[in-house]
């Protein structure tokens, strides 16, 4: 059980993941999105090396949708694997096979794919897509985060009738450099999806000192002394 | 205000990278830094990211640690501002302290391994950080860097001028021969992160196997619930 959303910021061609479920630490899967390629997200009965073997195809120059054909034919057990998969052209693939249990489903539309599988039902997809559409202009990491609120407002996940928490969850937002520009991770806790909201909005209040701490040492504030500004400010 | 240990395991070839700081999500420096059959590395201090790929393609390309250190050092006009550790396939570990890092900085260099850090209490807490990864030589790579990182810590850790600064954030790396990691734990912002750090690996250790075998064979699967209740079974009854 699990529920995502892979996407691409239409301004900024920016990619990003969202994603939280049952199973600890699911951010470690940070092979999944790559910079100026894509991303390739699978899930429910997934296989660790599908994910990058998709994007080095998509790197070579494949479609989603021919490499997407290319892992059927190479799988004996395709039923069970689900999976999103978009481009540098915006290009997006989705797959859910039937083996991923109930209830377990996609929806692609423009710029990205949302999908789960042990859900409460399509409502959990269906309020993951609104959480993302709510705010168009806000920042991709916000809209991924909106849409993970919104999977688990309506519902979340469910198996055998009864309500099954998110006990990990985790964004990753890359632009055009080699390494990410956000990935902030809740790897287990009870109320997961409200930690990664704690963990990204302290992260952004900090993300723009971090960089310029990187790229300008010599100008560096001590960061004991920014953190102290940052309480004071917020006192 | 971080301090790390990145290491070769000598009898699996793994490579990792145990790491804790007062800064958040520092786990996000740490990617890209470790490649399969390749290497390890790790920049602190004041990080440089770009340091992670350019070192790992250079290792890649066969270059030492020693010689990729060299270029690091030379493709970076701020280096005395970084803290910069290198290991290898071939066992050869290099580190770099910049004159400029904040004090006390330094590192130590053990078989295999380098431990590192800046705005230490001193330099004993690389000491702890050595002597933890080296307690228990056959315990498994990821639990001598979780060893050493709460050996660093309860040495004395991290300290600004007014005195000890907690470890906010922490995470540990494993990756074996594969395209994709063994272990990838963080905790990205939390009061205690070392012991968050313990926690979640306890309980994430024992659902390795499972996942993996879940994967493979996904047609005879036990339920990832009724999994995670027989393990919390069993952990109970070794507790009582």
């Amino acid at each position: 059980m699990t529920y995502s959303i892979v996407a691409r910021c239409p301004r900024t061609g920016r990619f990003g993941v969202g994603s939280t479920t049952f199973s600890m630490a699911c951010g470690r899967r940070n092979e999944s999105v790559r910079p100026n390629v894509g991303i390739s997200k699978s899930q429910a009965f997934y296989l660790r090396y599908v994910d990058p073997l998709a994007l080095n195809m998509l790197a070579q120059g494949y479609t989603p949708q021919h490499i997407m054909r290319t892992l059927a034919a190479d799988d004996p057990d395709f039923d069970y694997r689900q999976f999103g998969i978009i481009d540098r052209a915006n290009n997006v693939v989705a797959h859910t096979g039937p083996g991923c249990g109930k209830w377990a489903g996609h929806t692609v539309g423009p710029y990205y794919a949302a999908y789960g599988n042990g859900l409460a039902g399509p409502q959990t997809v269906a309020g993951i897509i609104s959480g993302f559409l709510k705010q168009p202009d806000a920042p991709l990491e916000d809209r991924l985060l909106m849409a993970l609120e919104g999977g688990r407002d309506a519902g979340g996940q469910m198996s055998k009738g009864i309500p099954r928490p998110e006990r990990s969850a985790w964004i990753r937002v890359v632009d055009r450099l080699d390494y990410p520009e956000i990935d902030v991770r809740v790897d287990l806790h009870d109320k997961t999806v409200a930690e990664l909201r704690r963990v990204l909005t302290e992260f952004k209040r900090y993300r723009d000192y971090y960089c310029a701490r990187c790229d300008h040492p010599r100008d560096a504030v001590p960061e004991e002394d920014f953190a102290a500004g940052l309480n004071a400010k917020a006192a | 205000m971080t301090y790390s240990i990145i290491a070769r395991c000598p009898r699996t070839g793994q490579f990792g990278i145990g790491i804790a700081s007062y800064s958040i999500a520092i786990g996000l420096y740490c990617d890209g830094a470790v490649r399969a059959n390749t290497g390890v590395t790790l920049t602190q201090g004041f990080p440089f990211p770009r340091n992670n790929t350019l070192a790992l393609n250079l290792l890649a390309q066969g270059r030492t640690a020693g010689q990729t250190m060299i270029e690091l050092i030379g493709n970076d006009p701020d280096n005395e501002y970084r803290q910069i550790a290198i290991v290898d396939r071939e066992n050869n570990e290099v580190a770099h302290t910049g004159a400029s890092v904040r004090r006390w900085a330094g590192h130590r260099i053990g078989k295999g391994y380098v431990a590192f850090g800046d705005m230490l209490a001193g330099e004993h807490v690389v000491g702890a950080l050595a002597a933890g990864f080296e307690a228990k030589p056959d315990a498994g790579l990821d639990e001598q860097l979780l060893a050493a990182l709460e050996a660093g810590r309860d040495a004395g850790g991290l300290a600004g001028g007014k005195g000890r600064l907690p470890e906010r954030s922490a995470a540990m790396i494993v990756w074996g021969n594969r395209t994709y990691s063994e272990v990838d734990l963080r905790v990205d912002l939390h009061e205690r992160a070392i012991d968050e750090l313990r926690r979640i690996y306890v309980d994430y250790k024992p659902s390795i196997a499972y996942y993996e075998e879940r994967a493979r064979n996904p047609r005879n699967a036990i339920p990832a619930m009724e999994f995670a209740d027989m393990l919390k079974k069993q952990q109970q009854k070794e507790t009582t």
